[in-house]
């Protein structure tokens, strides 16, 4: 799963720390999750994408990896 | 997310209150095996055998309690530091947490399966002393190392 977290985070000017505190996760899960090393749940998908006024859709994107299953 | 069956994060300072003296106990009984007086108490004893005896059942009997004593420190000081929450315990730490005790119950048995085939007689009972002990070990040490290296993570990005 891609995902444009680091982009929506420059434009919002704001570090992974502050976007942690925003959606009450910890430092690690944010940067687990913009390194594409932890596949979130979908309530903090929904958070994040909420602290950014997009959709879901607008920040995370599936790759091609994601449908060899 | 609502995490259950973790103790508060207060918690985990009692638990090393417990493990560390347990710790020190611990080793010198494993070196010295020698047991003070003062802990020869009687106890209540559900079951026991004497070597060479038949079975009792529900009975007092005198015992020096040391071992007890360790052996309740270790896992109940071990089970209170692994399951204490962390300060920010969330989905992602409780990811590294499943991951750390699947990693822990493998190692656990992998040890003592190579003990099974290779080790005997009274050493392979000090093995099994040692692994009521180590599956505690083993997961608080790898959840621990994965929760640093998540942090060094993020300092090699500053």
């Amino acid at each position: 799963m891609k995902n444009s977290i680091k982009v929506e985070r420059a434009k919002k000017n704001i570090t992974q720390a502050q976007l942690a505190e925003l959606v009450k996760v910890s430092r690690q899960t944010i940067n687990a999750v913009e390194l594409g090393k932890y596949n979130l749940s979908t309530i903090l998908a929904l958070k994040i994408s909420t602290v950014f006024n997009q959709t879901v859709n607008d920040i995370f994107e599936l790759e091609d990896t994601d449908l060899d299953v | 997310m609502k995490t259950n069956y973790l103790f508060p994060y207060q918690i985990k300072k009692i638990g090393w209150i417990l493990f560390i003296p347990g710790i020190i106990l611990g080793f010198f009984f494993l070196i010295d095996q020698s047991e003070p007086n003062f802990l020869n108490v009687t106890v209540f004893s559900i079951a026991r055998q004497a070597i060479f005896d038949d079975n009792v059942f529900f009975t007092l009997t005198q015992d020096n309690i040391l071992d007890e004593i360790i052996g309740l420190l270790l896992i109940i000081g071990a089970i209170l530091i692994a399951f204490s929450k962390e300060k920010f315990e969330d989905e992602f730490i409780s990811k590294i947490r499943l991951e750390s005790l699947v990693w822990a119950i493998y190692l656990n048995y992998a040890v003592l399966i190579l003990a099974i085939i290779f080790i005997y007689d009274m050493t392979f009972f000090w093995v099994i002393v040692l692994n009521m002990f180590t599956l505690l070990f083993f997961f608080i040490f790898r959840f621990n190392w994965a929760l640093i290296k998540s942090k060094k993570q993020i300092r090699d990005e500053e």
